[in-house]
Parts: C-alpha cells; sequence; structure tokens
C-alpha cells in the first residue's frame, strides 16, 4: 500500500473527480451534439432523419456563417487586444499611490460583477436610437441623432467597445498584481545604466509581466471568442445579419430558425476553431516565457 | 480563506431567515400542477391568472398550482423542454397550438366548452385532422393598430381606408405632420414577420378571385404573389414610412411611440396596444381593418392565439388538469382574464369587458377575421424566414424578387404531405 | 508631491466615471415610472419606489440572491477543491498523458455552451436535476473548473520541486505532500480563482435559464429577466432588480477588495 502511495503515477487519481465530471456533463452531451449535426432535426421533435454531411457541406456555402465568423476573430482579437492595452495603461496609472486610486480601482472593476446580459442592456440604453442617452447628448448640442446599432461595422464596434469596458478590469487587476511584483531593484539597476523610461518598460516590465499577460490573454480570448450575451442584448446579431457571432448564431439557428442540426454542426466547427487558436497561443506562449 | 467562507456562510444564513418564505408547506397528498405561460410578471394578464389559480386552489384543496411567468427566453426554453419531453403539465401557446405544440399537447375536442368556441379562434387552433389542443382564454381579434388623436390630426378618417392606395395617402398626410406613420421595432426580428401576417392574407386568401390557400396547402407557392408582399414592405421603406431605426429598435419601443403619439400605425397584435397604455394611460387608441389588396375585395382582420392554455399529453395528472381548464372556461373565470387583456373572451358565452377598446370592437364587428397567414397554410419552420427575408428587404440586403426566391426555397424544403 | 498626482487624479476620477455610466442610467430608469417619459439623464423629481417593490414582490428578487448566494458559495467551493487536487497532478507529473488532459481540460473551457445545452437539458431532465440546487452546482463547477485548473496548474509549476523531495525524504506519502505542503501555498492564486469563476457562477444566465424553472429556484440573473418578455417589457423594474441584486456581491468585493488584490499580487510574484 505504501508503496503504492509513494508511486509516482498514484497521484493522477486526483484528477479523477474532474475527470469524471467533464465526462458527464461535456463529453456525453458534446457527443450527442454530434450526431445532431447530421440530421436534419427542427431542435424540438421528436422525429428527425439523418442528411449525412449536408449540414456540414452547407456551412461553407453560408454567408452568414462568414459573417459571423468573421466577426467572432473580431470580438475575440480585437477585445482582447483592446482590454490589454487599456488594463495595462490602467494598471501603470493606478500601480502608485494618489488620492483617488482605490476608488478608480473599484469602479472600474466594478462592471465586472455584472452579468453581461444586464451589461448589455444598460449599454443598450445610451445607444438607442429614440430615448437613448448618447443620442440625448447630441440632441443638446443641437446636432441630429445617430442610430448608432444601424451599420453593421459600427454595430461590431460597440460591441467590442462595450465588452472591453466591461471587463477590461480582470485584466488591470492582473497586471497590478504583475507589476507590484516587479521588484524595485530591476528599476534602479535599470537607471544605473541610464536606461529611458520606455526601454525600461520594454525591456524590465513587459518581459516580467509575462505571467500576467499569458492569463489575462487566455481569459480575454476565450471569453471574446465565446462573446454572447452582450451581442444579444446590444444587437441581437442585427442589422440583418451583420453582428452575429457564431455563438449567435447557433443560438439563432437552433431557436428561431429550428435548424438545430445545422446549428449543432456550426458548434463542432466553433469548438475545432477555439481549441486550435487557443492551443497555438499556449504554444506560443510557452516558447516565450522560456526566452525570458 | 477562512475570513471568505465564514463570510458567505453568514450571508447565506441571514438571507435564509429573512428571505425563505416560500416555506413549505405541510400538506399531505396533494396533486401539484406546473403551469408556464409566456406572459412576463408584471402584466396585468399575469395577474389574473395567478388570481383565478387562487380560485381554483380554494375550491380543490387537494390541488397545488405553480404558475411560472415567462421571461423573453420562453420560446427556446420551451423547445428545449419538448426536446427532452419534459414539460409542465400545462402551458400557454401564444400563436403555435397547432404547428409548434401539438404534438406534446392532449387532445381536448371532447371538452363541454369546445361547442362555445368563438368562431374567430376555431379555426385558428383547429388542425388539419379536426383536433382542438388549447382552451383560449381570449382571442386576439386585431388590425393595424393606431393613434386616434394622430390620425385626426392629420385629417385621416380611418373609415375610409378600403386599399392599400388610400393607405397610403393616409401615411403621407402623417408624415407630412412630422410624425413616423409606421413604427417597427425590428431588432428582435419577429416584429418584421409579424407584417407578413398582416398584409399576406389580402393577396394570397381574403379576395375570393385570387384565393390560393388550397394551392398553398397542396405544395405549390406563388412567388410573384409573394413578391407583392414584399414590394409593399419595400414601400414602406423606400418612401420613408418606417420609423428609421427599423432595424435597432425593440417591439416596447413601437408600444412607447404608438402611446406617445410619435407613430401612427403599426401592424401588431393588439398587445401593443396595452402596452402602449402602460407608458400612457391617456392615449386614445384603436385598430381598423387591413386594407384589401384586389379590386372589389373588402378590408378584413387578423386572429390569433393570445392567451392559450394546452394540456400535456404525457402529463402524470390529466383530470385535475383537465378540471384546472373546466374552471378556467367558466363565465365569471374568463371574463377577469380576457378583459385583463381589453379583447373578446374565448368562449361566445362569456362576454368580457374590452374597455378602451369597445369601440374599435363594435365599430369592426361584422368585418371578418382570418388566421395568421403562416400558421394556417405555411408549413413549420417557415415563420423565421418571413422574418429574416423581412430585415432582409429592410437593410437593403435583398430585393423582393430575391425575398419571394427564398420563401420558395424554404417552402419547398419544408414542405410535407 | 499634490501637484504632481493632481493630474492623476482627475484622470483616474474621469475613467471611473465613464465605467459607472451604465449605472447611473439603470438608476434614472429604476426610480422613475413607467410613465415618466423624460430623458434618461434625468434623476425623477420624486424618488418612486414602485419598481422596486415589484422587483421584490414579483420577481422576488430577495430569493434569488439567497439561491445565488447558495449556489455560488458551494460551487465555488467546489471548484476550489476540486481544481486545486487535479493541478496537483497535472503540474508534477509531465507525463505524456497527463499533458494530454491538461490540454483536454483546456479545450473544455472552450466548449461553447449552446452547443451542448439542449442535450444537457436532456440528460438533466432523465436524472431529475432539473430545478435543483445540486444539478445547477455540478453543471456550473464543471464550466468553471478548466479556468481553475489552468490557474492552479501553473501557480504549482512555480513551486520548487525540492519542497516535495524533502518531503518524501522525510517519509510523507504523495498525498499528504499534498495535502500538507502544496495547499497551504495555494491562498494566494485561490484568490484569483474566486474572484474569476465566483463572477462567472454568479452571472450564469444560460445554464440557470434552462436549468432552474422552479420560481422557488430563481437566481438573481433570471429575476431580472421575468420582466422581459416578448410583448411586454418592464424596464423599470429590471434595472431595479439588477440594481438590487448588485448590492451584495458589490458589497463582497468592497468588503474583500484588499484581501484579493493582495492574493493576485501574492500569485503573480510567485506565478
Amino acid at each position: 500500500m505504501k508503496q503504492l502511495l509513494s508511486n509516482k503515477n498514484s497521484i493522477n487519481i486526483m484528477y479523477l473527480p474532474a475527470l469524471i465530471l467533464f465526462a458527464v456533463f461535456v463529453i456525453y452531451p458534446f457527443t450527442s451534439g454530434i450526431r445532431i449535426s447530421f440530421t436534419n432535426w427542427n431542435g424540438f421533435s421528436q422525429s428527425f432523419s439523418y442528411v449525412g454531411w449536408d449540414n456540414f457541406k452547407y456551412l461553407f456555402t453560408d454567408k452568414n456563417m462568414l459573417t459571423s465568423f468573421i466577426n467572432t476573430l473580431l470580438y475575440g482579437f480585437g477585445s482582447t487586444i483592446l482590454q490589454q492595452m487599456l488594463g495595462l495603461s490602467y494598471a501603470l496609472l493606478l500601480n502608485k499611490a494618489f488620492r483617488g486610486r482605490t476608488l478608480a480601482r473599484m469602479m472600474i472593476y466594478l462592471p465586472v460583477l455584472i452579468a453581461p446580459v444586464i451589461m448589455g442592456y444598460m449599454y443598450y440604453f445610451f445607444f438607442q436610437y429614440n430615448y437613448g442617452a448618447l443620442n440625448d447628448i447630441l440632441m443638446l448640442f443641437g446636432l441630429d441623432k445617430l442610430d448608432w446599432l444601424a451599420n453593421g461595422n459600427r454595430a461590431v464596434g460597440i460591441v467590442i467597445a462595450v465588452n472591453t469596458i466591461q471587463f477590461c478590469g480582470i485584466s488591470m487587476v492582473l497586471y497590478l498584481a504583475g507589476l507590484q511584483g516587479i521588484p524595485t531593484a530591476y528599476y534602479e539597476a535599470a537607471n544605473i545604466d541610464g536606461a529611458s523610461k520606455f526601454r525600461q518598460f520594454t525591456h524590465v516590465t513587459l518581459p516580467l509581466l509575462m505571467p500576467s499577460i499569458v492569463t489575462s490573454v487566455t481569459i480575454n480570448l476565450i471569453g471574446g471568442l465565446k462573446l454572447f450575451d452582450v451581442i444579444k442584448a446590444l444587437t441581437n446579431g442585427g442589422p440583418g445579419y451583420a453582428s452575429h457571432s457564431i455563438s449567435t448564431l447557433i443560438d439563432y439557428t437552433y431557436f428561431k430558425n429550428q435548424t438545430a442540426g445545422y446549428s449543432s454542426a456550426m458548434g463542432i466547427l466553433l469548438f475545432i476553431f477555439i481549441v486550435i487558436v487557443s492551443l497555438s497561443l499556449q504554444l506560443y506562449f510557452r516558447k516565450k516565457e522560456v526566452e525570458y | 480563506m477562512k475570513k471568505l467562507l465564514s463570510f458567505m456562510l453568514v450571508l447565506v444564513m441571514m438571507l435564509g431567515f429573512t428571505a425563505c418564505n416560500s416555506g413549505n408547506k405541510a400538506g399531505g397528498k396533494k396533486v401539484k400542477l406546473t403551469m408556464m405561460t409566456h406572459f412576463q410578471s408584471s402584466e396585468n394578464v399575469t395577474a389574473e391568472l395567478e388570481a383565478a389559480i387562487a380560485g381554483f386552489m380554494k375550491e380543490n384543496s387537494n390541488i397545488e398550482v405553480e404558475l411560472i411567468p415567462g421571461t423573453s427566453e420562453y420560446e427556446p426554453l420551451m423547445k428545449s423542454k419538448m426536446a427532452s419531453n419534459d414539460l409542465p403539465d400545462l402551458w400557454t401557446t401564444h400563436g403555435w397550438s397547432v404547428l409548434r405544440y401539438s404534438e406534446y399537447l392532449t387532445e381536448i375536442e371532447n371538452e363541454p366548452w369546445v361547442k362555445d368556441l368563438h368562431p374567430a379562434i376555431r379555426p385558428v387552433i383547429t388542425s388539419k385532422e379536426g383536433h382542438i389542443y388549447v382552451l383560449p382564454m381570449d382571442v386576439d381579434v386585431a388590425g393595424i393598430a393606431y393613434n386616434k388623436e394622430v390620425v385626426a390630426q392629420a385629417g385621416v378618417d380611418v373609415t375610409t381606408i378600403k386599399t392599400w392606395g388610400q393607405l397610403f395617402e393616409a401615411m403621407d398626410k402623417v408624415k407630412a405632420m412630422g410624425i413616423t406613420p409606421v413604427h417597427i421595432g425590428g431588432k428582435d426580428n419577429w416584429t418584421v414577420g409579424n407584417f407578413f401576417d398582416w398584409v399576406a392574407p389580402a393577396i394570397f386568401i381574403t379576395d375570393e378571385n385570387n384565393y390560393s390557400g388550397e394551392e398553398l396547402k397542396t405544395g405549390t407557392f406563388d412567388t410573384d404573389k409573394w413578391k407583392v408582399a414584399a414590394e409593399l414592405m419595400k414601400t414602406l421603406k423606400d418612401k420613408e414610412y418606417i420609423n428609421v431605426d427599423v432595424l435597432t429598435s425593440t417591439y416596447p419601443d413601437s408600444a412607447r411611440a404608438l402611446g406617445e403619439g410619435q407613430a401612427a400605425f403599426e401592424f401588431y397584435g393588439n398587445a401593443v396596444l396595452s402596452e402602449a397604455w402602460t407608458y400612457n394611460p391617456d392615449a386614445k387608441l384603436g385598430f381598423f381593418p387591413v386594407p384589401a389588396y384586389y379590386k372589389g375585395d373588402q378590408p378584413s382582420l387578423i386572429s390569433g392565439e393570445r392567451t392559450t392554455i394546452g394540456i400535456w399529453k404525457d402529463t402524470e395528472h390529466p383530470e385535475e388538469a383537465k378540471a384546472l381548464l373546466t374552471y378556467f372556461a367558466k363565465p365569471e373565470v374568463m371574463k377577469k382574464v380576457a378583459s385583463a387583456n381589453r379583447i373578446p373572451a374565448g368562449l361566445v358565452n362569456v362576454d368580457s369587458d374590452t374597455g378602451k377598446l369597445s369601440d374599435s370592437y363594435e365599430q369592426w364587428k361584422d368585418t371578418e377575421a382570418f388566421p395568421y397567414f403562416d400558421r394556417e397554410f405555411l408549413p413549420s419552420g417557415m415563420w423565421d424566414t418571413m422574418c429574416s427575408t423581412g430585415t432582409g428587404l429592410l437593410a437593403d440586403d435583398m430585393s423582393a424578387q430575391d425575398a419571394a426566391n427564398k420563401m420558395l426555397e424554404d417552402y419547398k424544403k419544408l414542405y410535407t404531405e | 508631491m499634490k501637484k504632481r498626482t493632481l493630474w492623476k487624479t482627475i484622470v483616474a476620477l474621469v475613467i471611473s466615471i465613464i465605467h459607472i455610466l451604465p449605472f447611473y442610467i439603470a438608476i434614472t430608469v429604476a426610480f422613475k415610472p413607467k410613465t415618466n417619459l423624460s430623458s434618461r439623464w434625468l434623476l425623477p423629481k420624486v424618488l418612486n419606489l414602485d419598481n422596486f417593490k415589484m422587483a421584490i414582490e414579483k420577481a422576488h428578487v430577495l430569493m434569488a440572491i439567497k439561491n445565488s448566494v447558495i449556489i455560488t458559495s458551494i460551487a465555488i467551493a467546489c471548484v476550489m477543491l476540486i481544481g486545486a487536487m487535479a493541478a496537483y497532478p497535472l503540474a508534477r507529473n509531465r507525463t505524456k498523458l497527463n499533458r494530454f488532459i491538461l490540454n483536454l481540460i483546456l479545450a473544455v473551457m472552450m466548449v461553447p455552451p449552446l452547443s451542448i445545452l439542449v442535450p444537457l437539458v436532456k440528460m438533466m431532465s432523465d436524472i431529475n436535476g432539473i430545478s435543483t440546487y445540486w444539478g445547477i452546482i455540478l453543471v456550473v463547477t464543471t464550466f468553471q473548473l478548466p479556468m481553475s485548473i489552468f490557474l492552479y496548474t501553473n501557480f504549482i509549476t512555480t513551486i520548487p520541486n525540492s519542497l516535495d523531495e524533502a518531503a518524501t525524504i522525510d517519509g510523507c506519502s504523495r498525498f499528504s505532500i499534498f495535502y500538507r505542503i502544496i495547499l497551504p501555498l495555494l491562498k494566494p492564486v485561490t484568490a484569483s480563482v474566486v474572484i474569476l469563476t465566483g463572477v462567472f457562477i454568479w452571472n450564469d444566465y444560460q445554464f440557470s435559464l434552462y436549468l432552474l424553472q422552479s420560481p422557488s429556484k430563481r437566481v438573481v440573473t433570471l429575476a431580472v429577466s421575468t420582466f422581459f418578455a416578448q410583448s411586454s417589457t418592464n424596464l423599470g423594474a429590471a434595472s431595479a432588480a439588477a440594481l438590487i441584486a448588485i448590492l451584495p456581491i458589490a458589497a463582497l468585493f468592497i468588503f474583500l477588495q484588499k484581501y484579493f488584490i493582495r492574493g493576485m499580487v501574492d500569485s503573480a510574484v510567485k506565478g
């Protein structure tokens, strides 16, 4: 018994509970999803028939699918990049003590605590054409009202902005933590060497922030690629299909369009795609971390 | 860590004491029924349904009924529940008792109240095979909703609007006053599909000389006729009769615009009038029949489900569920629920109080009403095609011909014998 | 000194205002009756509490907060415990199998919940897990576990292996090493796990919508959504419910804010 317990591989049983949960609540339903993707099921009837690869073939001819695919990339990478920039700037600003620092940290983090679906509606109050808060301001200055969400590209931009504003608090906290972990001695040494502030930032701060960057980028990227609630509340995928992400399009085709089989095929494609993106990102970061 | 955990524990306990008012009531062998509705919790009709259920439980102390009000995700929720065949004992079918829910509902055409069904709702809730699945508490006989004050200011008399040409003239007059003639809140595109349910009957059904009902039911879809409907929508857009934010505003915005007098006409069921009055209780609102399209044809009304309740086919308590419906069918009970929506009751022996809408109902009582076009004449699944092609038209992604072609494509895909 | 930081104070103030503007709008909407059609920037002249009354009476928002607290706290405890346990072998035993499993777990993090939703609901209804605390707790735990395993694994990798080896020489089994040596060291990263996963669990809408159908089990996001229906919406009451629902978690955050940030700092120093 004792020998067994000291065997290196015996501790592997510690991840069994996690694996069981995954098997029951993710992998099993996911395989059902794969089965559905080969049918013409409408999402609620007990009768359906198998249609082979039709759904997957249709994926590559569906122009709404293409739009939503591009949007998903924009939501994923766009908001990740913005969140890092904003989060890091906030962290640099709020790292040193001054009056109002604690309050600002709290206010920036507060939106993270709100359910995205509620946040989406709060921002819808802003961007609405009639009664919208932003247009009230435009009218105050005698300008014409603007239908903010009516233009597809602008709608995508607004969704990215709202998602960024809501979740840059996470990046900020992670970067704050990273910054405070950098020993001041490094900067002193850099000062003695006569390095400029900018060089200090690129050669000391950034490399040492790498662990924070990895965590923050991973969390934000996955969140961005899976973005759903905010889009639903702000634009509902519109105008037309212009701001759909794959997630919202899956929801739309499943429940509204009643093509659950096709919707499942889309879900599988999204899954494969996100896995590829984030695993390659992991590999890239692991290399980077080793380099530094 | 301990601090955090203990804090949470204290919070749980505090809330447990203050908010736990739905404690378990002691009860021997109570039968429990669950009923889900698509109405949200602060609507009048929800309160009336709750009151009716309370009355039922008073009479039947062995039955407990739980009413679950809906959310905006009622439809997906019900679809997921159908998929897993795990449905509540009773639920409301919001226009889909036959086309979507019938597979899971109990056939109740032998109930005693069926003989009294309102003539306008009977065809709506009767399947091809003649089965009936729901008790209609009310019947949503509707036309084009309008704001009386705005229309009067524009010098329009709705009783003279018999054709689409006359309706467009009226819109011109409204537009000249700087008021939006038509409001559609198309962010959620069902509002766009609804427009086609309003105009399609005049093109396909109401005129005897141009009746296509039989061909639609036997597998022929006339794209030229649908193109006419699509072009009507295009006209609204091109002539700027419609609100500019048609693709980003919501249904509540439509209701508010109508109530505030910022819009004149809307193509919705009468629920929009109730909702408009929640914004402005003093608004003067009503409805009038949808104009005819062909020469010699008459304007018509649209009739649909509003509060219709069906029983799950696999419920464990079919007798109790039927007893609840029988109770709901009592004139004094039904009257209150139908009056909450200010529309006629679903049974002819019940006289509901249509309140502020009584003049409209009186005015159009002899106008013929037709069921929602897609529920009656199109295969299941076409509803979304109507909605999405409509949005495509409004976003200028599609021409009227494209929309009609897409309709035909999906019709062929979805049509079964 | 004061002058030099003044600009920072001003910038921070402006940023703060931008971030909390939507809350201000939600407040003005919540305190107005539906018939008040004034601009959303304007506070009402008379504070109207009807919406809050409605949120408490119709949406049972207090009961929803209780449910959310129960579900979130138990789920967080599970996410912490199961996550830390799973992370230990994955960080220490870098075999091919374990590497594969780690990647599998990260892949789970990326499964779009929608693509498994209907089969999941079907399964849960087969095992009578609909509208139960345990049902939703197991599901949200499963979906937050990858994040927790990801953070714990990264963290444990940075704990020197020599600690384990020294303990092995002292005759400790691998399990007691985890329990006695590793677990106490995990405190700081646990703060990150709690903040990041706790917020997602508290705010979960999709799973709760389909798995918690009985009104007595409703959580806060569902309570807010009871004022939205296709043909009728009560934005004021929804805003009021949302504001009430924010209070406990905001209070918790303010109360534990220092602890959270310190924990994040500690974990980053070592991570």
